[in-house]
């Protein structure tokens, strides 16, 4: 569903120019969980703003579901963001201002669905990250791993093909680590395609494939063996 | 409408309370002190273009005194209209003991039937021959003017009243409300210590010399000239004539007699200027102020909109990787503006009232017309929301990239 084909990426201030992303092919079936891992700067971000529909490229050709999302507009890419991709980042990116019932409204409001169906979606998603009793409360009054819970049942709601993660655990103990990433496997489980960004090798190990990134450039070599494609072998 | 937000804008808004109160007061202050400064100006406005009457661009007067025993007022009066009337660029000319809008002169109360008792209406009274109508401009709409016969001259100490009027229309209507002008011609009047008086002719208008007065409309000439040693002159000229006459008559009419001086040669404009000075102060401090309170307005709810915008750049670049188009972006922060506008425009519009019976109360201002208030609000909320556009374009242009590059 995803098709990156020498894909670069550079930013440029006024004194340097960074190529983070050089000659970056890659491609992402549909039902996968790919884990990015690679040091810090390598690129990683990037790869998953450009993949998000997020950020643009500088060149080459990325194809998302066949489209190839340089033609499209400011708007149109909003729109798909909405509709195919979930996000889950690091420090959650909650809204302090609102419960959890009005935060995971929030994208489903963008996409102009009715009220029946909004309120049936966020009562769904909150009760499958377990949170359906907090609804009227404020993200403040949550732990961390609560409140990436909510996050992702602010993605889940939205009913997303594709959900992209940002160390979605980085800023968690291990114990909450552990029942984040069980989440995701379950929603993966249930067909929706995953990619996510980690330092955590063994958090990479449970995903159906790797890939690791240094220097903006995919590096073959360090790629981490997950366990499942072990086992197959 | 569900993507219009306002449920979670209000919420959200109710916990960032202190700075949206802050505004909305603001708006509520700026939209009593605009509307009842508008409806003030209005007013006014409307007062100092009431017409007097006169030609007012081509009319000026003047005063002449004469001093020593010698001096024969009557002989003098006759000679200076007639030499007032033959210089060219002059329309007309009378001797008049006041002049309309000038702050000075005489008023009487006139009644329909004799007696003490009787309630009477007050009118400002103006001493003139039979060329009063050419020389004020002033058409007649029933009855005829003076007649040269009619013109008595009277004494300085003279204290009774001839036995002819001619009064204006308001104030025929104020005396005989019931009758028609054309009925109230010949009907009788009593002034003063119940003389009567007959009313030959009713004219359009004329005003009073006392802008302030509520009877400024009610003017009785009466067909007499006086015969005392200072007197004025007011005199009517051709359409550009004016300032050249004021000179040159006045120093012909200063030549024709060594024992009298001319003094306090005016135009009408002036005097109009000069009557409503007060008014025209008050209208520029007003607009000025009014001016002001929307520019600071303006100022704070710009800031407070680039406040939030710079407190939520985090949130805006997640609500963009969520799905929100830049529109959506704008439209919240415009919506947001909306809110607490709506409750500034709701405490606005009974501050409004409440000043407006302060000031009926304490400085006799009129009701405000119902218009007023809607006008106020509707132009508030455009203040309001152009004020915001600025920093809500701002947030629309925060990347979406923002969602995972700042921590
Ligand atoms: N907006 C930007 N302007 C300039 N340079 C940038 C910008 N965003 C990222 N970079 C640079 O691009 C490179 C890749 O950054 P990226 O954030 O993708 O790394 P990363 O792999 O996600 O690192 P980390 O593990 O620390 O999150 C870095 O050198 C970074 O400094
Ligand atoms: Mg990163």
């Amino acid at each position: 569903m995803l098709k990156m084909n020498n894909l670069c990426k550079s930013f440029r201030t006024e004194l340097v120019e960074t190529h983070a992303l050089r000659n970056f092919t890659f491609s992402v079936d549909e039902g996968d969980f790919v884990s990015v891992t690679g040091p810090s700067g390598s690129g990683k971000t990037t790869f998953l703003n450009i993949a998000g529909l997020l950020e643009n490229h500088t060149s080459g050709s990325y194809l998302l579901d066949g489209i190839d999302v340089k033609t499209l507009s400011d708007k149109q890419r909003s729109q798909l963001r909405n509709e195919k991709i979930g996000f889950i980042f690091q420090s959650f990116n909650l809204i302090p201002d609102l419960n959890l019932f009005d935060n995971v409204d929030v994208p489903l409001r963008y996409r102009g669905l009715s009220r029946a169906e909004r309120h049936q979606r966020i009562e769904e998603s909150l009760a499958r990250v377990g949170l359906a009793n907090r609804m009227k409360h404020l993200p403040s009054q949550l732990s961390g791993g609560q409140q990436q819970r909510v996050a992702i049942a602010r993605a889940l709601a939205g009913k997303p093909r594709f959900l992209l993660a940002d160390e979605p655990t980085g800023n968690l103990d291990s114990q909450m680590a552990k029942s984040v990433m069980g989440l995701l496997q379950e929603i993966n489980q249930q067909g929706t395609t995953i990619v996510m960004v980690t330092h955590d090798p063994e958090l990479a190990m449970q995903t159906s494939r790797n890939v690791f990134v240094r220097d903006g450039q995919i590096s073959e070599a360090e790629t981490i063996m997950p366990l499942a494609a072990a086992s197959n072998q | 409408m569900s993507n219009l937000e306002f449920g979670p804008i209000m919420r959200a808004l109710l916990r960032n309370k202190v700075g949206a109160i802050l505004i909305a007061l603001q708006i509520a202050v700026t939209m009593t002190i605009i509307v009842n400064a508008v409806f003030i100006i209005v007013e006014r406005k409307a007062m100092m273009e009431r017409e007097s009457g006169l030609d007012e661009a081509n009319t000026f007067y003047l005063t002449t005194t004469g001093f020593g025993k010698d001096f024969e007022s009557k002989r003098v009066t006759i000679e200076d209209l007639a030499l007032i009337r033959n210089t060219p660029g002059v329309i007309d000319a009378i001797q008049v003991n006041a002049i309309p809008m000038s702050g000075s002169g005489w008023s009487m109360g006139l009644a329909t039937q004799p007696g003490e008792e009787i309630e009477s209406v007050g009118t400002a009274n103006y001493m003139v021959d039979d060329h009063a109508l050419n020389t004020y401009d002033a058409e007649l709409l029933a009855g005829e003017n003076f007649s040269p016969e009619d013109i008595r001259f009277r004494e300085r100490n003279q204290s009774d009243w001839p036995d002819l009027a001619i009064i204006t229309q308001a104030l025929a209507k104020s005396l005989f409300p019931e009758l028609g002008i054309d009925e109230v011609v010949g009907k009788t009047i009593y002034i003063g210590d119940n003389e009567a008086m007959i009313i030959k002719g009713i004219i359009d208008k004329l005003q009073a010399p006392w802008v302030g007065w509520n009877n400024l409309d009610h003017v009785t000439l009466t067909p007499e000239m006086m015969a005392f040693p200072s007197m004025r002159y007011l005199i009517r000229t051709e359409p550009g004539m004016r300032d050249k006459l004021m000179t040159s008559l006045e120093e012909t009419l200063a030549n024709q007699y060594p024992n009298r001086i001319i003094r306090n040669v005016e135009t009408i404009t002036a005097t109009r200027d000069k009557s409503y000075r007060q008014h025209s102060a008050m209208i520029n401090i007003l607009t000025a102020t009014m001016i002001l309170l929307t520019l600071i307005t303006a100022l704070g709810i710009i800031g407070l909109a680039s406040f939030n915008v710079n407190r939520r750049r985090k949130q805006i670049g997640t609500r963009r990787a969520l799905g929100a188009s830049k529109q959506a972006i704008i439209r919240y922060f415009m919506v947001e503006n909306l809110i607490i506008s709506s409750f500034g425009l709701i405490l606005g519009v009974g501050l409004t009232i409440g000043l407006n019976f302060m000031l009926i109360e304490w400085f006799a201002v009129k009701a405000l017309d119902w218009y007023y208030i809607p006008t106020g609000v509707v132009l508030l909320f455009v203040v309001g929301q152009l004020a915001a556009f600025g920093p809500a374009f701002r947030a629309a242009q925060i990347s979406p990239a923002l969602a995972t590059r700042t921590i």
